[in-house]
């Protein structure tokens, strides 16, 4: 079977190590060689889907492109990756997804770093207005990280979604707004108005909770069960808004410091504020 | 009945061809999908109402397509002692004469084809000729089967049992050698040899990669964890490709007993077959087989008292081209979305289920038992050094004779299509032959002399596929069928990668443009450059090779698309935009036919003058032209 121990192999004439079952994206990053990707986060499963990551790994007199970010190479693989060959394709990548998303500033940047030139793809039929890429982090944050598979594709080709069961309103949707903070194009959006966080491209609205101190509504409440269940957090605490909870946990422990702190000035201690004020 | 040892098999073997052995006459009639669509279904009734009238006991039974599509539907007719007869095009009228020259042991000339002379049993190499007595003069007059132009230099291997027995029907299928090659493999050999065979024998995947077959059964074997499954990809989805449907309507146990022996080499328990959902009379068929292999213990546990367990389940496809790829035929198997993933590491390391996974094509499993039975030698013997055995094509599109054809690899594209296929239709003139599907490419006319195997096929562009052969004659516009296979693909790619999704729709948008007389000059570097980027690119072979049609096309046929461009003219007369109909005033005589047939009042002009088209109004419907009882209106 492939990669039980780690595996020797070059990244553009530099010798590396790769742990097993290690990618080459990952030891290319450890090493500060860049390489760009769009659909890839280190928190998530790789999907190898927006093709920006390829490399040139060579063999013998053999050669072909992978994406780095799924490939984990073999002994003695040489790994190039910034030919013409990975330029040329990364070029094209961008210029395709120019072409779907014009008006989205990352893929401008990379544009401009790999040449493409602008306007040969102009689409002819209403395609261009779209800031969503398609790379599925919001959709594998929400299966991978958040657990709550709210969301997902529909349809097939340039016709493919990112979107909700039957585009209505998802009742597994808490709001976290995880799919929201890993977008790359800030394709995705949310807002908070009075006591509802709407998810703007989902038709989701979710409650908000209010806190019990300032009466603000700052996190969806199902969020707030979802954390206290996952996190065991105190009771206390659960209901009040991070400002309120940062305010109430100053209090208590300023009460506390006021009682220790004569103490321990008359028996020359440190106060151990770390593990006790907080608890 | 359970069939525990091989002496048991072989006396239902002796049993059922005693029974066979033609003490009465047999009707077959040919009721695979392509019959059944040319009305093989009357016909069948037809036949057994008029059989159900006369005195003789007669057998009327089903039987799959023998690849002569184009004759469909097919009747054969077996004369005890004599000859088998096969009957074309046969109507439901025809029946009482087919039945009473059956009973009077002659033929029904009118609608005779050809005469089979022998029947070959070819697990057992067996050619056992018909005793021929007293053939009459009309029988004698008939032509015989292998002087027949669309059979004699074919070689039916792969569709050794298909239109010759009654797929319902077990019994018939043990009578031909079936299921000896799985208690040979079972019981008098170990594992590793039935590999060392498969790999001998030079077998390759028959889906369209082309992969050793037997290289893939020994890797499966050898990666480690358990358990590890057998698959059988069912799911042809190649626009105008039938091989693997013809194969199960018509011989489905031949897939069984390839996976049973393909089970027992790998170490694999469990097999699944993803066939598709379109295919109905197929999945039907395999049911049944199925249901009646598992009653005979072919399948289950202990087959032949050899320890082996195994069994087979059946998976539907839903309609998704993409599903064919192995990996997203694997999610879906799974009951994920079937997309593909990326093949880094192998399915037969980590398949279905991450487990050990090997999947092969309908024609590759049901070619296994033939090369058990005859030896690897056998059939290493037929075909090129490096494609060996023969592929089945369905030849489609213009060809004269279109239907299944079974040939030995390394026979030149011309046998296939001049020889087999008749060429094209009558006063035309062949262009290119279109292989592999819609990942393969178009071959011109002047290259026909390519030998049919894997390597020159990709030598010139094309590929081998899964076989399918399309036909294309003068009046094909080359740049259309790149834009039909290019739309195609475009609707069946899953979204996944970028290079394959946005790759393949601006693909067909610079060719829809040119299609409609909008191509600029700088269209033609810009299909080359969205080739390059989709073929080192896409992450499935589906993007990988969707270019293949373009690609192709451009190489053979560039002057076509310079004069889609540069002089906004279809050299075929297909692309609506650029055709011109104009009418002839000298020739016209002004009597107002055309204009009663155009549907789109683009014509005018008064009586008895000569008249003429508005172009901003004309459809190109063409229908004016044969209205027209001058011939004055012609097609620029």
């Amino acid at each position: 079977m492939h990669q039980m121990n780690p595996v020797n192999f070059s990244i553009n004439g530099r010798p590396m190590r790769a742990a097993p079952g290690e990618t080459v994206l990952s030891v290319a990053r450890r090493n500060d060689i860049p390489i760009p990707t769009l659909c890839h986060h280190e928190a998530l499963t790789s999907q190898g889907s927006c093709r920006l990551c390829v490399v040139e790994v060579s063999w013998g007199d053999r050669s072909k492109l992978v994406t780095s970010c799924i490939y984990t190479p073999y002994e003695e693989d040489r790994i190039e990756t910034d030919t013409p060959r990975v330029r040329t394709l990364r070029r094209l990548v961008i210029e395709l997804l120019l072409a779907r998303c014009p008006n989205v500033d990352v893929l401008q940047r990379l544009g401009w770093e790999y040449g493409v030139k602008p306007g040969r793809l102009a689409p002819e039929d209403g395609r261009g207005k779209e800031r969503c890429i398609l790379c599925g982090l919001c959709v594998r944050v929400c299966d991978e990280v958040v657990g709550q598979h709210a969301i997902g594709y529909e349809g097939r080709g340039v016709e493919r979604r990112i979107t909700t069961p039957f585009n209505d309103h998802a009742a597994a949707c808490i709001g976290c707004g995880a799919c929201v903070y890993v977008c790359p194009t800030s394709a995705l959006h949310y807002e908070d108005v009075e006591n509802v966080r709407i998810m703007k491209e989902f038709q989701t609205r979710v409650e908000l909770a209010q806190c019990r101190q300032c009466g603000r509504r700052y996190a969806p409440a199902v969020l707030i069960e979802k954390v206290t269940r996952c996190a065991q957090t105190k009771e206390d605490d659960r209901h009040l808004c991070p400002a309120c909870r940062r305010r109430t946990f100053a209090e208590r422990m300023s009460a506390w410091m006021q009682k220790q702190l004569p103490d321990a000035r008359a028996n020359g201690d440190r106060l151990d504020v770390t593990t006790r004020a907080g608890g | 009945m359970m069939h525990k040892c091989p002496e048991q098999l072989a006396a239902v073997r002796k049993r059922a061809r005693a029974r066979q052995n033609h003490a009465r006459p047999r009707i077959l009639v040919g009721a695979a999908t392509c019959g059944l669509a040319s009305g093989a279904g009357p016909v069948l009734e037809a036949l057994r109402a008029a059989a159900a009238t006369g005195a003789e006991e007669m057998e009327i039974t089903e039987t799959g397509c023998n690849g002569a599509c184009y004759l469909e539907p097919i009747v054969e007719a077996v004369l005890p002692g004599k000859t088998r007869v096969m009957y074309g095009h046969v109507k439901p009228g025809d029946a009482p004469m087919i039945i009473q020259a059956t009973v009077n042991g002659t033929v029904y000339e009118e609608r005779a084809l050809c005469r089979v002379d022998a029947d070959e049993i070819l697990l057992e190499d067996v050619v056992a000729p018909y005793r021929r007595n007293g053939l009459d003069a009309a029988l004698e007059r008939i032509v015989a089967r292998d002087a027949h132009p669309f059979f004699r230099s074919q070689r039916h291997i792969a569709m050794r049992n298909c239109g010759v027995i009654d797929p319902a029907s077990l019994e018939e299928y043990v009578a031909r050698g079936g299921y000896a090659g799985a208690a040979k493999a079972l019981l008098e050999m170990r594992p590793e040899s039935i590999i060392e065979a498969i790999k001998r024998s030079g077998l390759r995947g028959r889906g369209g990669g082309g992969f050793p077959t037997g290289r893939k059964w020994e890797a499966c074997r050898k990666a480690p964890g358990e358990p590890k499954y057998v698959i059988c990809n069912a799911d042809e989805g190649d626009p105008g490709a039938y091989m693997d449907r013809a194969i199960i309507e018509g011989d489905p146990h031949s897939i069984i007993e390839g996976m049973i022996i393909g089970s027992y080499a790998i170490g694999a328990h469990l097999g699944y077959i993803y066939v598709r959902q379109e295919y109905p009379l197929a999945v039907r068929r395999l049911r049944l087989a199925l249901q009646q292999a598992e009653e005979a213990g072919f399948l289950g546990t202990d087959i032949f008292g050899s320890g082996h367990e195994f069994t087979i389940q059946i998976n539907r496809g839903a309609g998704a081209f993409v599903c064919g790829e192995s990996t997203a035929l694997m999610a879906s198997l799974e009951g994920r979305v079937g997309e593909p993933r990326a093949k880094y590491i192998h399915t037969v390391e980590f398949g279905l289920w991450n487990k050990p996974s090997c999947l092969n094509n309908v024609e590759t499993w049901n070619n296994v038992p033939a090369i058990i039975q005859r030896g690897a030698d056998w059939y290493a013997g037929i075909g090129t050094t490096g494609s060996k055995g023969t592929k089945v094509f369905s030849l489609v599109g213009s060809a004269k004779r279109a239907g299944l054809v079974e040939v030995p690899m390394g026979v030149s594209l011309r046998e296939v299509v001049e020889e087999i296929g008749g060429g094209v239709t009558e006063g035309r003139t062949l262009k290119a032959i279109q292989t592999g599907g819609p990942s393969g490419g178009c071959i011109p006319a002047t290259l026909l002399d390519v030998p049919v195997d894997y390597e020159s096929l990709g030598a010139l562009g094309s590929m081998m596929g899964s076989g399918g052969l399309v036909v294309m004659d003068n009046r094909t516009c080359m740049v259309d069928v790149a834009r039909y296979f290019t739309a195609f693909l475009k609707e069946e790619s899953c979204g996944k990668c970028v290079p394959c999704r946005e790759g393949s729709a601006h693909m067909l948008d610079v060719l829809t443009r040119i299609c409609e007389g909008a191509g600029r000059a700088e269209d033609i570097p810009l299909l080359e450059e969205l080739s390059v980027v989709m073929t080192d690119g896409s992450l499935c072979a589906l993007g990988g090779s969707a270019p293949n049609p373009v690609l192709s096309t451009l190489k053979y046929f560039r002057n076509e698309y310079q004069a889609h461009i540069d002089e906004h003219r279809c050299p075929a007369g297909v692309c609506k935009a650029l055709l011109t109909y104009r009418i002839v005033a000298e020739d016209c005589s002004g009597c107002d036919a055309c204009v009663d047939a155009c549907p789109s009042g683009a014509i005018s002009g008064d009586y008895s003058e000569a008249h003429v088209i508005d172009e901003s109004l004309c459809a190109r419907c063409g229908l004016c032209v044969p209205a027209c009882p001058q011939g004055a209106i012609i097609l620029q």
